[in-house]
């Protein structure tokens, strides 16, 4: 016991004369002069409810590592880059941050396709601007071999095999695969047709597509119901779920009585229930992240998020301000692992350090393998449950690996 | 073949369905066409003006999916409002940003109907709600189904169906049974010939406008009521389609309008279900290249004015 008490005694003293000293900014002979880090996200646009709720994890998971002394003393600051969904926007954002040495990393950007319309640029910067995305989950985000990218989600290859064997479990015999024509939602959808037809191919699969804001179904709901559809996949962001459903069962295809609905990320939100006027009750989702109401260790940030932002605030926080949180917690423990030299900290000592650490998150612990995945994450499939004033998305099945 | 009889009378509703609304907003384009001879790009973000409007109100009544008071007096406001909204929004268009320019270089308004186009969507973006805002319609209006054998069509889509058809024939009635549409018209034909004549050409122009902006409101009431919701970019693509509808069908002709609206949601919607869901989108624009090869004047061809 001698040794661990020398160890407090130590450290506390430490602690003691870094408040003491001010040779820092910081109150710290070692603190870096200046810290930022960028929050990327559809902070506004057509993906602004996941896109906010991931918003207020990060600036709740800044708020906590600054509360707690930040890196060395020196409180982070926080830069919001709304990119709205589009590559474009993202790379003229970005080119801020790469030209600015104090800004050390981004949490995000969330959607797969600007993550990989943003991946050459901050790679080749000097030094290159590491990212770590809580919900780009296309395989190429991390198999196109660049060492800034990193992820505290799964993969669409897992999400694929989780949605393909949960239909394949729940007795599907006829699977209508929808996407809704982007970079995100098509190549799901063919991996989840694949494995269909790979496991089970009995199960007779007919392939539509939707366009990206489309409100009127008509024609997909009529192709539905003459196939004779018992299952829907929709492979989406969100946006055109709420119509789709709603014109579904106007059609008389009601989820949970004549017809299964199973949805992926983005639909992982109770609101679509409200903005479907209940149509989407009864509907199944998968996510690439766990949900931190039923993650044990995440109890304690559930409860800070309510208190911050409102005791309904989780029911409109959408599916990834946990992994939001989380990704915010890799992204601050590698910086303050880096070396600080004259007051400030190298983005290629922060890159090696998201390569070599491991990171306690509120979703479990978190190591990187070579591409910037994460070999142990647990995802799951949720149902739209309660009422359409009321509703929530409540966990039915979860897998680690 | 079983697969294509059981599902085209289905497929020709929807079509109708969706190119009525088309075929709505295409005629506050081909009417501004007629008598100015100028593009409106900023008509389908009039319309989604309209559809804010009417859900504004809609949430100032319905609260948790009941309607405070009777829910057809809130249909009533919606309407009201939405027409009058947009209405006023594209008489004020005129006044600022149109006006000004109608003696200038024909790309002028082009591009200035542009950046309005892109002002209403930054606008209502930003101040209002960058995501999809709800329409209560199942606290508003009947969610029964119409079904006809295997043909099954909702209460709302039956309604922008008829009610558009109305609007078309009360507009056409305006346009060649009244004397301010005769004004319209000799307008339309040569504006200074219509100044001599004693017409005031302003106050045409400006109810052009209002009538033009006034239909596409109320295209934003019948849109929020059929698929409950509204979001700001919804006039983007279903303006360019209006458009292509009013080209197809002869731009500047009321009757080519409605027609080439028409054909085109049925076009789309035969495309989407009998060849690939994929290219829906795609097969209102090939129509239109296929239409102005052969005809390049549109299927009606006449202007407003020929018909007199």
């Amino acid at each position: 016991m001698g040794k661990p008490r020398i160890l407090i005694f130590t450290a506390m003293a430490s602690l003691g004369l870094a408040a003491c000293g001010t040779s820092s900014p910081g109150g710290n002979a070692n603190a870096p002069t200046k810290v930022q880090i960028a929050a990327e996200g559809p902070f506004t646009g057509d993906e602004a409810s996941i896109g906010a709720g991931a918003l207020r994890g990060i600036k709740l998971a800044v708020k906590d590592f600054n509360d707690k002394g930040g890196v060395h003393g020196t409180k982070v600051d926080l830069v919001i880059w709304d990119d709205n969904h589009k590559a474009q926007t993202a790379t003229t954002l970005q080119a801020q941050g790469i030209s600015d040495p104090t800004i050390l990393g981004i949490v995000g950007p969330m959607n797969s396709s600007v993550v990989e319309a943003s991946e050459p640029g901050l790679q080749s910067a000097s030094p290159p601007l590491p990212f770590v995305t809580e919900s780009a989950s296309a395989i190429k985000v991390t198999d196109a071999g660049y060492g800034v990218a990193h992820r505290v989600n799964a993969r669409d290859d897992k999400q694929a095999a989780l949605d393909g064997q949960f239909m394949i479990d729940q007795g599907a015999k006829r699977v209508e695969v929808l996407d809704s024509a982007t970079d995100y939602s098509r190549p799901l959808a063919d991996a989840v047709q694949n494995y269909l037809k790979t496991k089970a191919p009995t199960i007779q699969v007919k392939r539509d597509s939707a366009t990206n804001g489309q409100t009127n179904f008509s024609t997909v709901v009529t192709n539905m119901k003459a196939f004779n559809a018992d299952w829907v996949f929709f492979a989406d962001e969100g946006t055109e779920t709420a119509p789709l459903v709603q014109q579904m069962k106007q059609a008389t295809l009601q989820i949970g009585q004549n017809i299964q609905f199973l949805g992926t990320d983005g639909e992982d939100d109770p609101s679509i229930v409200t903005s479907s006027q209940g149509a989407y009750l009864g509907a199944y989702a998968s996510n690439v992240t766990a949900d931190p109401q039923s993650v044990s260790t995440a109890a304690s940030f559930v409860s800070a998020y309510k208190a911050a932002y409102g005791s309904d605030a989780i029911s409109q926080a959408g599916p990834f301000y946990g992994s939001a949180y989380a990704a915010t917690q890799v992204l601050l423990q590698a910086i303050a692992n880096s070396t600080v030299s004259n007051g400030k900290i190298s983005r290629n000592d922060v890159l090696s350090h998201l390569g070599s650490d491991t990171f306690n998150t509120i979703l479990g612990p978190i190591k990187y393998d070579n591409k910037g995945d994460v070999a142990n994450v647990t995802i799951g499939i949720f149902q739209a449950k309660g009422t359409t004033a009321s509703p929530q998305m409540a966990s039915v099945k979860s897998v680690s690996g | 073949m079983d697969y294509f009889l059981q599902t085209f009378p289905q497929q020709l509703v929807n079509g109708l369905e969706a190119g009525s609304l088309y075929a709505l907003i295409a005629l506050g384009y081909t009417l501004v066409y007629g008598i100015l001879e100028m593009l409106n790009f900023a008509h389908g973000d009039v319309f989604m003006v309209g559809g804010f409007l009417a859900a504004g109100v809609a949430g100032l009544f319905v609260h948790n999916g009941v309607a405070a008071v009777p829910a057809a007096l809130v249909v009533i406001l919606m309407v009201a409002v939405a027409m009058g909204g947009s209405g006023l929004l594209g008489v004020g268009i005129e006044r600022i940003a149109y006006r000004p320019l109608r003696n200038a270089n024909r790309l002028a308004p082009l591009i200035t109907a542009i950046g309005i186009s892109l002002l209403l969507e930054s606008v209502v973006q930003v101040q209002i709600s960058p995501a999809p805002v709800l329409v209560p319609s199942n606290a508003l209006v009947s969610q029964r189904v119409l079904q006809l054998g295997n043909v099954a069509t909702p209460f709302t889509g039956a309604t922008l169906f008829i009610a558009a058809l109305l609007l078309m024939v009360a507009l056409d009635l305006f346009v060649f049974r009244t004397r301010f549409g005769s004004a319209m018209r000799a307008t339309a034909q040569d504006r200074e010939a219509a100044t001599f004549m004693g017409i005031d050409v302003d106050r045409v122009i400006v109810v052009t406008f209002l009538i033009g902006s006034a239909l596409a409101g109320i295209g934003g009431v019948l849109y929020g009521l059929r698929f409950a919701t509204v979001d700001f970019f919804m006039g983007y693509l279903l303006g360019i389609k209006a458009f292509t509808a009013a080209v197809i069908g002869g731009i500047g002709n009321l009757r080519g309008a409605v027609v080439g609206g028409l054909l085109l949601g049925v076009l789309e919607s035969f495309g989407g279900g009998f060849i690939s869901s994929q290219y829906q989108d795609a097969f209102a624009f090939l129509a239109l290249i296929v239409v102005l090869l052969v005809r390049p004047q549109g299927l009606f061809g006449q202007p407003l004015t020929d018909r007199a």
